[in-house]
Formats: C-alpha cells, structure tokens, sequence
C-alpha cells in the first residue's frame, strides 16, 4: 500500500520523522508550521526549525460528532478523536492524540508518531502526525 | 478619540440610543434574514418614532444573509449612505462604531445599525484557505471551533481551579432568563444535572454548555444628543465603545500552534479600552452582556473583561450573583445560549437588551433598582473582541 503525507512541509526526515516549524532569528519566536515572517517582531529572518518529538499535553479534548467536510474521516469511518496542545517547551502544537481517555489528562507525557488520517480515492493512505504516550518521558529529552 | 484617557464631550457631541428593535431568535423557515432585518429597523423606527426617511447613515452586518445595503428597496430608495460591514462576532459592534464615528463626524444627527443572520443547522464550516491555514488542518480534524472552546476551557478550569459544575450554572442560567424573554429560542429552564447529562460534544462541554448557529435580527437608532432627549423620554448615552484584534500570544481559534505563555486575550484589551475611556470601572456595571457561545466562554469572559477575579466564577455563580436580582446580572436575555449565535444579529442584540434594560422595560427578566451602567462584549475568530459601555 502506499502512503503520503497530509502535508509534506510539515515534515522532516523520514525515520525518525519529525515536525519541522520556524525559528525567528530576532526573537526566538517558534511558530509552526513555518512562515516567512515573523507573527512578534519585524527584526528577524525565519527559518526552518526542527521541533522537540516529546512534550506534555496543555490540554485536551474529545471530537465526539463527525465533523463536516473538508474533514476527511478514515476508511473505516468517523470514530470519535482526542485533539489537543503539546508543549514542546519553545512552542505548543495542537495535534491529535492518540492516548486512551483513562489516561488523558493535562500534563502527561506524549512523544510524535504519525497516524493514517483518511485515504486517497486511488487507496493512498495519507498520514498525519500525532502524539502518543511517552512510555521513557525522561530519555533524550 | 484619545488612547489611555477618558472621553469628555459636550453632549451635542455624545451619541444615545433612542430606539431599539428585534427579530424573535430562533428558527421559522418561512422568514428569510433580509425579511427579519426589515422587521427589526421598521421595530427601532417605530420604538424612536422616527421614518427610514429621517436615517441620515446606516450600517448593516451579516455573515452570510446577504448585502445589508440591499434593505434600502425594502426599506425605501432616500439615497441614504450605507456601510455594510462584515467582521464576525464583533459585526454587530462594528456597526454601531460606524454610525457614532459618522454621527460625531457631522455626516448625519441620526443613524441606523442593523444585523441579521440566518445560518444553516449544526456546527459551522469554515475553509481553512479563508483564515490563511493549509487544507491538511481542516482534513484531519482540528478545525473546529468547538474543539477551540473546549481546548480553552479545559486548560482554564485546570489553571483556576474551577469544577466543571461551573460550567452547569451557567448554562442553567442562561436557559432560566430564556425561559423568560419572549425573544429567545431556547426557553425550557434545565437542571444543572440535565446539562452534566447531556450529551458530550467536546469534553469538558456537553450539548447544552454550547449554543448553535441560529437566525435573528436587531436594530438600534443612534442620534446625537441635540436630538436625543427630543427624541427619546430615556435615551441611553453609548459612554464608549472599542473594537480590538488579538496581539502577539493570545489564544486563538485556529491556532496549529500556540507562544508557551502567558495567554492575553483581545478581551482584556477591550474591555480595558471602554473602562478607561468612560471613566468607569467594571464594578459600577449593573447589567452585563458577555459572549457565551459556550459556557466555558461566558465563565472565561467574566474575569477577562474584569468583572470578577480568574478564579471566582464558580463562588459568584453559586451565590447568585449572575442571575437578574443578583450583584452582576449577567445575560439577563439568555445569551447565545438561549438565543442562539446568528453571527451578524448577536452583538446587537446584546445592545438591545442592555439598553431595554437600562430604560427599566426589558422583555424578560428586568434588573431591578434601575440599573444606571450597563456593559456589552463580544468575541470570535480569529481573535477580536468589542466592548462597549451604556449609561442612563
């Protein structure tokens, strides 16, 4: 099967993958994902940064009704889905989550993977990304 | 107007409302937004005693019912200047700021501000390209502004230490003043366990915490004070009124990311804005319209515009405080709660409400002991907020 993903300039590497945003060389800014200017100050030049994989969840909720297109639910069908911020320290990144309610909660510890969002009408697989629970939060952090 | 310092005008430079007008909220298929607009401004017309003819300057808002301007073949062909103005949740506002800003320019001594909307059933839809965001954001399920509101909530009730009961007394609130104005939607009072109870949409919210998209309309008559009290027995002095967009971290609808902290939102900006320049402060306001898409925003509302401290909703709300006979009525109509959210209609219904109810003739429940300030606020995507300050 093949896959893609959602969005290619989300992305850096392939394995380990990893979400890539900006960095503002005048104020340290952190955006994601990237964009040429800078949201704080009119001083810096942006350029590609390449994000923390582990962070702890900021906050969380459910998807409960299947939302309206141009949502695109899986090929099973829409099941109900966490969404929730990461921060990753120099920035918070809303993603979904793939963490079971009984242990969702604000401050647990969540790393990057990537999950299948929807597939293509040739049968893609198109992949975004996600964070999971971090079974070893305090290696390579 | 002046930043940072309080606003004195001569009273021929001060604008009053002096007539206000409303479509019933809800949901008639048979009525179409232009033919509930029409209803309002021939209602504020009538309630100012005054002819569309006599409308020197007009502003229109609606999302997506239509060109306002287009009214004047309903309304009558006088050639009469008409700003339509589209800006979300703060549509409303915005044309009231465009009328007083003409008014106190000398275009015109009276104007009109008109809003309507009629939206389709369930949550809204929005493009991704509309707000400057790639289409794999909305593809993959995170564009919605309901997630945004629970997201906020549950990060808010976690910082502050406020129960999820909380967000149940609000929503019991709006639905009790609903019950009573014969222009909300929603008027079956519920029980702060039915609300618990109900189904969850996006956790900590359930069903009843949030409002839904609906239709509507409400018109005001603005006139300067030369005309106004010639006009109007009690015409109701718009002390103030101030439009923000959001600055560098606030929390956002639509926000792939978000600054670590701490989180300003343009609320606080605005609320700040009026306080300052009618020479107020929230504890002098007696009647309180805040935006409550959800109750989780009403809750967050109360202290960004500061008429609590973060933290004490939940105290205020058990004791109270936020019903029509308490110390800070708060949606004393029902809210978008209980009225629902037509986008271009609710930010002049707040002002209808506030206004009835500083004339001592509110359709539902009336504050008593003639409440002498009242306050509006509005906020929405992507990031602004306005706030206005009313007195008698």
């Amino acid at each position: 099967m093949t896959t893609r993903l959602v969005a290619e300039d989300l992305f850096e590497g392939v394995d380990p993958m990893r979400l890539v945003g900006a960095r503002c060389s005048g104020c340290h800014t952190v955006v994601f994902p990237r964009q040429d200017s800078c949201p704080r100050c009119a001083d810096g030049a942006m350029s590609a940064h390449v994000l923390p994989v582990r962070g702890l969840v900021w906050s969380w909720t459910l998807q409960a009704f299947p939302p309206k297109p141009p949502y695109r639910p899986p090929a099973g069908g829409f099941q109900p889905y966490h969404v929730g911020y990461v921060d990753l320290g120099e920035v918070l990144v809303e993603a979904r989550l793939e963490v079971p309610r009984r242990e969702m909660r604000i401050g647990l510890p969540v790393r990057l993977t990537t999950m299948p969002a929807y597939h293509d009408e040739d049968g893609t697989e198109v992949l975004t990304f996600a964070f999971r629970p971090d079974p070893s939060p305090e290696e390579d952090r | 107007m002046t930043e940072g310092r309080p606003t004195t005008r001569a009273r021929s430079d001060e604008v009053y409302v002096v007539g206000c007008g409303m479509h019933p909220f809800g949901r008639d298929d048979t009525v179409t937004g232009m033919a509930m607009a029409e209803r309002a401004v021939r209602e504020a017309l009538a309630d100012a005693g005054v002819g569309w003819e006599d409308i020197g300057y007009a502003a229109g808002g609606s999302d997506v019912s239509g060109k306002p301007d287009t009214l004047v073949g309903r309304l009558g062909l006088t050639g009469v200047p008409f700003v339509n103005v589209q800006n979300g949740c703060a549509t409303g506002a915005s044309t009231v700021l465009a009328v007083a800003n003409a008014l106190r320019a000398g275009e015109a001594s009276l104007g009109l501000a008109v809003g309507f909307d009629k939206h389709e059933r369930g949550a809204f839809n929005v493009s991704a390209a509309r707000y400057g965001l790639g289409d794999w954001y909305a593809e993959s399920g995170m564009m919605l502004t309901t997630q945004f509101f629970a997201l906020k909530t549950q990060r808010y009730l976690h910082e502050h230490g406020v129960s999820e009961r909380a967000l149940a007394m609000v929503a019991a609130r709006a639905f009790r003043n609903g019950a009573q104005h014969p222009m909300a939607w929603r008027r079956k009072p519920l029980t702060e366990q039915e609300i618990l109870d109900s189904p969850e949409v996006s956790p900590p919210l359930t069903q009843y915490m949030f409002c839904s998209p609906g239709q509507g309309a409400a018109a005001l008559v603005l006139a300067l004070g030369n005309r106004a009290f010639d006009l109007c027995e009690r015409p109701v002095r718009l002390a103030s009124l101030a439009l923000r967009t959001r600055r560098f971290g606030s929390f956002e609808v639509f926000s792939p990311w978000l600054p670590p902290g701490p989180h300003r939102s343009p609320s606080v900006d605005a609320a700040e804005a009026v306080f300052r320049r009618a020479d107020l402060r929230p504890a002098d306001v007696r009647v309180a319209q805040l935006q409550d898409t959800d109750s989780g925003s009403e809750l967050i509302h109360l202290a960004e515009t500061g008429l609590c401290d973060h933290g004490e909703q939940e105290e205020l709300l058990a004791a109270g405080d936020t019903d029509a006979t308490g110390r800070i009525p708060v949606n004393t109509d029902g809210g978008c709660l209980a009225g629902g959210e037509p986008v271009g209609a609710s930010g002049l219904r707040q002002f209808h409400e506030v206004v009835r109810q500083l004339q001592g003739r509110a359709p539902g429940a009336q504050v008593p002991g003639a409440p002498r300030v009242g306050f509006t606020h509005v906020y929405g995507a992507p990031g602004i907020s306005a706030c206005a300050v009313l007195t008698v």
